[in-house]
């Protein structure tokens, strides 16, 4: 009938448009050689100085490389969580995208599809020094850091002067007095993003790197286990802190990162004296305000020491930056990308955007914010550095550990609390 | 004493105010009504009307008051979004996939309707409970498994990964607000249809759609309003922030340009718009629609 | 015109032509495999797309669920039910199970009289009724992330809501409205009912207006009052109507997602969580992807439950004999 062959034709048509659509969608690698290749590239900088470093570095790479396009794809940070693991699980995973090292990327290496580098960054790696071993899965380098971070806190003179308090603490001892001097001078003292869990997490693992001697903390990461009594008193450490009520009013729902009422936002715009961050904290502060002064104002102190503790005063929390290859990716292709990153000329300008610490020590010189320059002065005299622990650890264990000290810090629960959820989630 | 008709449900009454033979008191409204009427609108609409018109704020002028009115209006906000594809093209995105889902949804869930409801076969019952079941899924808690299986057949990245799966959950109401609908037009119709010479597959298109333009006009509303809100999906699904949808750039642009509340506000205002101009154009019909289905 | 397209023509405004609901008489309906063509014909399309898109991934989730899985390589250590079990005792599973029951509780405690009153109201005439009945509805049909993103920026402590409260003189009861443990879910419960209670009041209002005006005449005329044949007359036979938007919204509370993950992301310390957050924290920030496979399955499963019951026990009156006619 004349309808029915109508039906037939329309859904002939629908069927072909349909496998047209499927067949040109989603852009991947094409093969090596000297065909074209466009490489999509997955990084965190959304927003600021390091968004335009990134694009200016595809750009040239582009230009050095005519036959290789790379394709930025700024994903927002807490984003990574959701589309990172589903792109491992599926068919096909972006060429090159942002990971933390450690016990995250040894979860992910297993998918087959995280890229060994290995034989592609021998003959270079050297020049990144010891940190190279952060992104390395037995004894395979699976990543390549961009940069380096030390967490600390970051202050401002500004309002310390205005507290009367000055210098940084030295000990718990003096932050709590400080901490006593700022309230009493009507200034916030610690603004800390606790919607985000994360920013939680730095307070208890610095008490516990404080409290836990270095060996006691490197057989903690392999066991994957916080059974020594020294997490115990770390957790006991942070409720007796956590006492003085310290942080800004409805801390609990304060984002990290994001907008102005941020804890970054806070201390950037005067409304908090300090937060403890990572050595990115002044790159992410300045486009949430619009003083144009604001690095003049901060200032950098390490954690301070705790009394009795079996800890290093030289022992630092910490981690980096770094970017994987996925397999198919035109592998010696992408390897070229990432030592291209690691070059002084493209370390330099990450520098400049105030993210942290360069991977590759060469491109120190370019740093220009005071404070930074602290940072780095103090990394010479670091002894060793912990590994954010839920980055150490595997992902399950460490979201676990972050969800439990964020429950903690919620006042749902106890030192005891969080060393069992590690427990529980490591047996799993 | 009040006799309540037994017939009453059986009986369909067209909506709107009742046209009886004689004059009716249709209730006056009270000063009460009016007043609750005030209310209510000023509870839905100062949270919109916030969002409007701090949009044409800067943010120094939020900072300092949040309720305050513009005090010079800026006009930057909604021009550069206006001007940028960043608004556009999310825009145009979500269009095509909800145009794309609704007509999928409204075509084959009308057809499926049909043949449920006119046809009787053994198991049919069967399939409509299949179907009636898959109410109770929500797409979220199927997002792990289908994402996967759009991997595998590489629909990943594409609109039809979004549109498919959005047509394939809008079915379930679609056809149990169909099915009835569709059942009670009586049967003469079809009789006359097959004494004409026509076959039930012309009855179908010529007659039987026609009649059911409200009912179907209720579903391609859903369907539409459903695509356009969807969020998990099209997070998942797509890489590139070209292909982004509305939502998705709403929220994006929320964290890139976290500092800048004027801006978000006028983002947010902006992408409220399609929706609620295609819910005023579509609303004539909405009701009508909805009277059928509850009917059941 | 052929005579059926006629009638059909003349017998319709915008209402479909529904005068007396008899069943259809079959008469010369062509049968055997010219009939079957046509069925598959259009159910089929329909039924691949909702078998391939919907029950394919349920049921490769029960899959999943049955494997410690990471998401991606081999499917790893196969537990049996071991994660269902883990789920169903999961003190955190359990939580977020509760705070659904309760949003579907006080959904329907604010949005039913809420939604009767308001469309009782707007069933009279006033000057602008449409125009309040389209705002009523317009929360509605905004992208849950569009409203999520506006109402986080209202409750921000010291934001618009704060300020507005100050203003009219409610200062002291001020919260920190999403921060505050004990409050956060009830903010999320304010937030879904703003965006969900034109759908309620648009039901109702549609039901309202089927009913005729004689028998509130009647009513009338028999001395009842307003309250009166509000109470007995109204609601009773509003009751398929509530009883379908009971349906449709205790379904819809079990799988909230997207404003509360926007908002709150569940938090904090799960104050927030439902199901469906938690299923998200799980399955794809821990990768742990049989672990969230498992809680799918099983919000599914506590979705056809309830169901199943609310079927028996509710809707069976009004469905009986309506859906299960025969017809030709």
């Amino acid at each position: 009938m004349r309808s029915v062959r109508r039906c037939a034709a329309i859904s002939l048509a629908a069927t072909a448009a349909l496998t047209l659509a499927a067949c040109g969608g989603g852009g991947s690698a094409s093969s090596t050689g000297s065909a074209h290749v466009t490489l999509t590239w997955w990084n965190n900088a959304t927003a600021g100085t390091l968004k335009n470093v990134w694009q200016q570095a595809a750009t040239a790479f582009h230009q050095a490389h005519p036959n290789v396009t790379i394709q930025v794809e700024p994903i927002q940070n807490e984003a990574f969580t959701t589309k990172v693991p589903a792109a491992l699980a599926g068919n096909d995973p972006p060429d090159i995208y942002q990971q933390w090292g450690g016990g995250q990327e040894a979860t992910q290496v297993p998918s087959g599809k995280v890229t060994d580098l290995s034989k592609y960054t021998s003959s270079w790696i050297g020049e990144i020094g010891t940190a190279a071993q952060g992104w390395q899965v037995d004894g395979k380098q699976y990543g390549v850091p961009y940069d380096l971070h030390t967490v600390g806190f970051w202050y401002r003179k500004d309002l310390f002067t205005k507290a009367g308090i000055a210098s940084p603490p030295a000990t718990i001892t003096a932050l709590d007095a400080d901490v006593t001097k700022l309230k009493a001078a009507h200034i916030v003292p610690i603004a800390v993003g606790s919607k985000d869990k994360w920013p939680d997490a730095f307070w208890w693992e610095y008490f516990a790197v404080r409290e836990c001697s270095t060996a006691t903390l490197k057989s903690a990461m392999k066991a994957v286990n916080l059974s020594n009594p020294c997490f115990l008193k770390a957790g006991r450490d942070l409720t007796s802190f956590m006492n003085t009520k310290p942080f800004q009013t409805g801390f609990l729902g304060t984002a990290a990162q994001v907008g102005a009422g941020s804890s970054a936002g806070l201390v950037g715009n005067g409304q908090a004296a300090m937060e403890l961050q990572g050595d990115w904290d002044p790159g992410v502060m300045a486009p949430l305000t619009s003083d144009k002064n604001l690095n003049a104002q901060l200032g950098w102190f390490p954690f301070p020491t705790v009394s009795g503790g079996a800890g290093a005063a030289t022992t630092v929390l910490g981690g980096g930056d770094g970017f994987s290859c996925t397999t198919g990716a035109a592998e010696p292709t992408c390897a070229d990308f990432l030592k291209y990153l690691d070059t002084p000329a493209v370390q330099a300008k990450v520098v400049s955007s105030d993210v942290g610490l360069p991977a590759n020590s060469a491109a120190a010189s370019a740093l220009t914010m005071p404070a930074l320059k602290q940072v780095l002065q103090y990394s010479h005299s670091v002894t060793y550095i912990q590994t954010y622990f839920d980055t150490a650890f595997p992902t399950s264990v460490g979201q676990a550990l972050d969800a439990a000290i964020a429950d903690f810090f919620a006042g749902q629960g106890t030192p005891q609390s969080i060393i069992a959820a590690v427990k529980a989630s490591a047996s799993q | 004493m009040i006799r309540v008709s037994a017939t009453l449900g059986a009986r369909s009454v067209p909506p709107g105010p009742a046209a009886p033979a004689r004059r009716l008191k249709i209730p006056v409204a009270t000063p009460v009504t009016y007043l609750v009427g005030l209310l209510l609108v000023g509870i839905i609409a100062v949270p919109l009307l916030f969002v409007i018109v701090d949009g044409f704020r800067s943010n120094a002028q939020i900072s300092g008051s949040a309720t305050a009115l513009p005090h010079p209006w800026v006009w930057q906000n909604y021009s550069a979004i206006l001007t940028s594809s960043n608004f556009w093209e999310p825009l145009a995105n979500s269009a095509l996939i909800a145009a794309i889902a609704t007509a999928l949804v409204v075509g084959l869930g009308s057809m499926a309707a049909f043949a449920l409801s006119r046809y009787s076969f053994r198991g049919r019952e069967g399939f409509y409970f299949l179907f009636a079941v898959g109410l109770l899924f929500p797409l979220n808690a199927a997002s792990l498994p289908l994402y996967l299986l759009l991997d595998k057949i590489g629909l990943l990245n594409n609109p039809f990964g979004v549109a498919l799966p959005e047509a394939g959950f809008g079915l379930p109401i679609t056809i149990v607000i169909l099915r009835p609908f569709m059942r009670a037009i009586p049967g003469e119709l079809e009789d006359a249809a097959v004494v004409d010479g026509a076959t039930r597959i012309r009855f179908f298109w010529r007659i039987l759609l026609p009649l059911s333009r409200p009912a179907l006009a209720t579903v391609a509303v859903l369907a539409f309003v459903q695509s356009w809100n969807t969020y998990l999906l099209p997070l998942l699904v797509f890489t590139s922030p070209q292909r982004f949808t509305l939502p998705l750039a709403v929220a994006n642009f929320n964290t890139q340009y976290s500092q800048n509340t004027a801006s978000i506000l006028a983002f947010t205002a902006l992408s409220m718009m399609p929706a609620l101009g295609c819910f005023i154009f579509a609303q004539r019909h909405l009701v009508g629609g909805f009277t059928g289905a509850v009917k059941g | 015109m052929t005579h059926a397209e006629t009638a059909a023509a003349t017998a319709t405004n915008d209402e479909p032509a529904v005068a007396a609901v008899q069943s259809p008489r079959s008469a010369r309906r062509p049968r055997g495999l010219r009939r079957t063509a046509e069925l598959v014909l259009f159910l089929s399309p329909a039924l691949l797309l909702f078998v391939g898109f919907v029950l394919l991934p349920i049921v490769l989730a029960a899959f999943d669920g049955l494997y410690n899985w990471t998401g991606f390589g081999p499917l790893g250590r196969f537990t049996g039910l071991h994660n269902y079990a883990l789920v169903l005792t999961d003190p955190v599973f359990r939580e977020a199970f509760t705070h659904n029951v309760i949003i579907a509780v006080a959904s329907i405690a604010l949005q039913l009289p809420i939604g009767f009153g308001i469309a009782l109201l707007l069933n009279r005439r006033i000057r602008g009724r449409s125009v309040v009945r389209m705002l009523a509805f317009a929360p509605f049909v905004l992208p849950y992330a569009t409203t999520a993103v506006m109402w986080s920026l209202l409750l921000q402590p010291g934001g618009f809501v704060d300020q507005i409260m100050k203003q009219i003189g409610l200062g002291r009861l001020v919260q920190l409205w999403l921060a505050n443990l004990h409050l956060v879910l009830y903010t999320m419960i304010v937030v879904l009912t703003w965006q969900f209670f034109g759908f309620a009041m648009l039901l109702m209002l549609a039901g309202l207006q089927g009913i005729p005006a004689e028998l509130r005449e009647a009513a009338a005329l028999d001395g009842a009052s307003g309250w009166q044949t509000t109470w007995h007359i109204t609601l009773p036979l509003l009751g398929p109507t509530i009883r379908i938007w009971m349906f449709l919204s205790i379904v819809g509370s079990l799988q909230v997602f997207d404003q509360v993950f926007i908002i709150t992301g569940g938090g904090p310390a799960n104050a927030s969580a439902t199901m469906a957050t938690y299923l998200y924290q799980r399955g794809f920030a821990s990768y742990e992807f049989g672990y969230g496979s498992a809680i799918a399955v099983i919000m599914f499963i506590i979705c056809f439950a309830f169901a199943l019951i609310y079927q028996r026990f509710v809707l069976r009156r009004d469905t009986r004999g309506a859906l299960t006619r025969a017809v030709g």
